[in-house]
């Protein structure tokens, strides 16, 4: 979109910066706005994934030892070592932010990278784990074939189990998307200390990924 | 996108404004002016209202006298459950906040714009996606599960169902990010002076809209997703036969379904408080309690959604706390009501047509609110539950509330959007003849549901004939006055005057700063706000800035 | 419009950054440890206590939350406010299903009349 400077005799007798939109009056209008909204969306993520916790509660009330026995049939160690991947993650998009606010570039590229390399990490062992479950059967509803465990609606475990991370998976997916985005940016130099806010907003959305898998761990792996 | 040009040239001649700036197909497309994307969600969300209208009417035909008519069972079902979807999904949720909210939001806060254009566009776009994708549901299969998709039929019957829980995904996606768009226009976007306290009522409205659209839609996203991976995959959190418990889907189904009434009813509330208080010539009574009372709806219309279940067999407790709280939703909508008729007490009234959709509204509203409370009251619904009782309650909010309102609305903005005006006495001939068609249609359904003719059912008992066969002659008449609002408000497109910049006497700041129809930026300066949205006195005065001519509001009702 | 200045953006110290992942491990590793053993009752809030608290610092010192702007807490908190609604509101049903007392496949006339039976 072109930046048309509107015929208004009002504010724009200071410098007009090249990402300012015409329809804001200042940078931190601008990206004051866009933070709100990642804010939001955010928001609308937390109500998206509500949905599945729901189910999972209402559930786990009515037949708590299924979840019992649906977790002895994950690998606690490999959702741990997810778990620590995702924070590691997460403290690098941080980083990230931090080193652009000072108008590091380089380090903003090395940490988006980091970044990358841990979410694809992430869905490796993800892989690994689901990949193992259909060797054994374990499929959710009513495909379930794992004879060895068979307490009565399991399958309704493994049901949320893979609806859950799946979807979160996907967010992941998504993210990895956004992070290559950032980094073919980032090479490009479009980033300053002055406006980062696309790093800003990815940064958030990334947070809420790993937020996510931080309740999805203990409540399917560990208890 | 070249519009630099445009609104830094002297404005001669033929008047340059966002209509006609640029009259490529391209630049209607891509565009990324609020106003323009209001008007295609207009176009888009006409031709929904217009099928899903023609839908009822075929509906309304067939259930004029007992045993097949017209069609077949199967087609029945299929038509009432397009019917509904459409209107839901395709008409109702996406009419006042993105047709009226994107045209007059930004107008009324004094912005240039909304806070993000580009996605406003997307949002437009993938509420098209969202269309297609019904109209492709309705192509594959028959999709007789009406609105609601309760399972287990919906795990079982047509595989169209899936194409619709994708379409209704999608749709809420648009949704989303039109509130979002929204709440960020109003907290950021407001012009200099525009205080939370001198915001129009509408945006009010909007606002408690958007936080519904925020919080509610992504639990239907999750809906639709779960019914989707169950039919496709198997898995087991709805279908008894697996497990799941159908239940269970209606209260996700209803946490959002609930609130997206007031998705519906909420911005038509806004669009009242503008038109009664601009027809009243009067400030709004009680302005705080209106707009606060919007909020304070948004939030308890999330309490109350197992009002929808209380013979689903969920658990008493749950019955006894969801009526209770539905009986508070009366108090901020009564709030409402009354101010409403307050600020008409020792108003200047005057009867045009945004005017007369205003008072049906609030007659027809009453009635519909009314009845919500008659079927919030647990013995009583237990009687009338799934009874044409429950079908005239909620068209008489949905289409006595959101619909006229929206009607009121397009003939307040008509002029502002496109410089025209329309014929007033065919306006007022309209607004009577749809509130005699809507009575007909509806009031002989609250008596057929009190005698206890089920809803959804293609056949009934010779008793209630004669109250089916008046509904549909209402139907009739309704629909002609819908149909006479589309012809003169199509024909004030090419032979409709020229409106003046405030046609109505309004104060806010789209009447008073901004030309009819708006230039390609709204403004020509960014406006300076003074003065409250009904200080119709201090305007008059001459004591506010904005350039009303006294006397364009005889010229209204007597140019006609 | 909150900022006066240009560069009113919070910086957040590596410090900080660097304190807070190391806290956000040391938590994972206390779940997993606690998980293993046998608490009774206790195992379920336990592990969500843990999870709420990771999840607090990431929102507070990873997203900045701590020193941004009122409205975007506001935002945040509203969101979790209707999970709760959700959550509850639910378990008002599912978990007190069945609870009508008066479900029962006999009439009440036939009903008193045992009950009369039983008395005299």
């Amino acid at each position: 979109m072109a930046s048309s400077s509107p015929a208004t005799a009002t504010a724009h007798a200071d410098a007009h910066p090249a990402h300012l939109q015409h329809h804001f009056v200042s940078s931190d209008q601008q990206f004051d706005a866009a933070k709100m909204g990642m804010w939001l969306f955010l928001v609308t993520e937390v109500l998206l994934f509500a949905g599945m916790f729901v189910a999972y509660t209402v559930y786990r009330v009515w037949h708590p030892e299924v979840f019992v026995a649906g977790a002895t049939l994950l690998n606690p160690w490999l959702g741990g070592l997810n778990t620590v991947v995702l924070l590691a993650s997460s403290f690098t998009v941080a980083l990230s932010i931090h080193f652009i606010q000072k108008g590091n570039q380089k380090a903003l590229l090395i940490n988006i990278a980091l970044t990358m390399a841990a979410a694809f990490v992430f869905l490796v062992v993800k892989y690994f784990e689901y990949t193992h479950k259909f060797h054994l059967g374990i499929f959710p509803g009513e495909n379930y074939a794992y004879a060895d465990v068979s307490v009565p609606y399991i399958q309704q475990f493994f049901s949320i189990y893979f609806v859950m991370t799946g979807i979160h998976g996907v967010h992941v997916l998504i993210g990895i998307g956004l992070f290559i985005w950032l980094a073919i940016r980032a090479a490009k130099g479009h980033f300053t200390s002055e406006w980062y806010t696309p790093v800003e907003l990815v940064g958030l959305y990334w947070h809420i990924v790993d937020i996510i898998w931080i309740f999805l761990f203990p409540l399917l792996y560990l208890i | 996108m070249s519009a630099a040009q445009t609104s830094g040239v002297a404005v001669t001649p033929p008047p340059v404004h966002y209509l006609n700036h640029d009259k490529s197909i391209r630049s209607w497309l891509l565009t990324v002016d609020h106003k323009r994307i209001g008007l295609m969600y207009l176009v888009s969300v006409s031709l929904a209202f217009l099928i899903a209208g023609i839908l009822a009417m075929f509906v309304r035909y067939e259930l004029m006298a007992p045993g097949q008519d017209i069609m077949t069972a199967e087609t029945y079902n299929k038509f009432f459950s397009m019917h509904g979807i459409m209107m839901v999904f395709l008409f109702i949720i996406p009419s006042i906040p993105a047709v009226m909210g994107n045209f007059a939001l930004p107008l009324h806060l004094g912005a240039k714009d909304v806070a993000f254009p580009r996605l406003n566009l997307a949002s437009y776009y993938i509420y098209v996606a969202g269309g297609i994708l019904v109209v492709v549901a309705l192509l594959v299969g028959k999709v007789d599960t009406g609105w609601t998709f309760y399972t287990p039929y919906s795990d079982r019957t047509s595989d169209a169902v899936l194409f619709m829980t994708m379409a209704v995904f999608v749709a809420g996606f648009s949704s989303i990010l039109t509130g979002l768009n929204f709440i960020v226009t109003i907290h950021k976007m407001r012009a200099p002076g525009m205080t939370w306290n001198r915001l129009p009522l509408f945006v009010w409205g909007i606002y408690a809209t958007s936080i519904v659209q925020v919080l509610a839609t992504p639990v239907i996203g999750i809906t639709m997703l779960l019914l989707f991976l169950e039919r496709l995959l198997g898995i087991g959190i709805f279908d008894p036969a697996l497990g799941g418990d159908p239940v269970l889907f209606q209260h996700f189904f209803w946490f959002y379904s609930h609130p997206a009434v007031y998705i519906m009813i909420l911005p038509a509330f806004g669009i009242i408080s503008e038109l009664i208080a601009v027809f009243s010539r009067h400030p709004i009574h009680g302005y705080r309690f209106v707009a606060l009372s919007s909020v304070a709806i948004a939030f308890l219309g999330f309490l109350v959604w197992g009002h929808h279940m209380f013979v689903s067999g969920q658990s008493a407790i749950s019955s006894i706390v969801f009526s209770l709280i539905t009986y508070l939703i009366g108090i901020p909508t009564g709030v409402k009501m009354f101010n409403w008729v307050a600020t008409m007490y020792r108003g200047s009234i005057r009867l045009t047509s945004p005017m007369l959709f205003a008072l049906s509204f609030l007659f027809l509203f009453a009635i519909g609110g009314f009845t919500g409370i008659a079927l919030g009251v647990l013995a009583i619904d237990v009687h009338l539950h799934d009874t044409y009782f429950v079908v005239a309650h909620f068209h008489y909010v949905m289409m006595g509330g959101t619909v006229i309102a929206a009607l009121g609305g397009l003939h307040y903005w008509w002029p502002k959007m496109f410089g025209k005006m329309y014929n007033e006495t065919l306006g007022r001939i309209a607004a009577v003849l749809i509130f005699i068609g809507f009575n007909l249609t509806f009031f002989t359904q609250l008596i057929l549901g009190s005698q206890g003719m089920p809803r959804r059912y293609f056949d009934y008992l010779p008793r209630f004939e004669t109250l089916h066969a008046w509904s549909t002659y209402g139907s009739w008449i309704l629909g002609a006055g819908l149909f006479l609002v589309m012809f003169y408000l199509l024909h004030s497109l090419f032979r409709g005057r020229t409106a003046p910049s405030n046609p109505w006497g309004a104060a806010t700041l789209e009447w008073t700063h901004a030309t009819s129809p708006p230039d390609h930026h709204n403004f020509h300066h960014t406006p300076i706000v003074t003065h409250g949205p009904y200080d119709f006195l201090s305007m008059s005065k001459g004591a506010g800035d904005g350039h009303f001519e006294e006397g364009s509001i005889e010229a209204v009702p007597s140019g006609a | 419009m909150e900022h006066a200045e240009g560069h009113g953006h919070h910086i957040t110290a590596l410090r900080t950054l660097l304190f807070t992942f190391l806290a956000l491990v040391a938590l994972t590793v206390v779940t997993v440890i606690t998980a293993q053993i046998d608490l009774g009752a206790m195992n379920v809030p336990l592990a969500l206590t843990i999870a709420i608290g990771k999840a607090t610092l990431v929102v507070a010192f990873f997203m900045a939350l701590k020193y941004d702007n009122k409205v975007n807490f506001l935002v945040l908190t509203v969101g979790l406010i209707m999970v709760v609604v959700f959550v509850v509101f639910t378990l008002f049903d599912t978990a007190f299903r069945g609870d009508i007392d008066n479900v029962d496949e006999r009439t009440i006339d036939q009903i008193e009349r045992i009950e009369a039976a039983a008395k005299g």
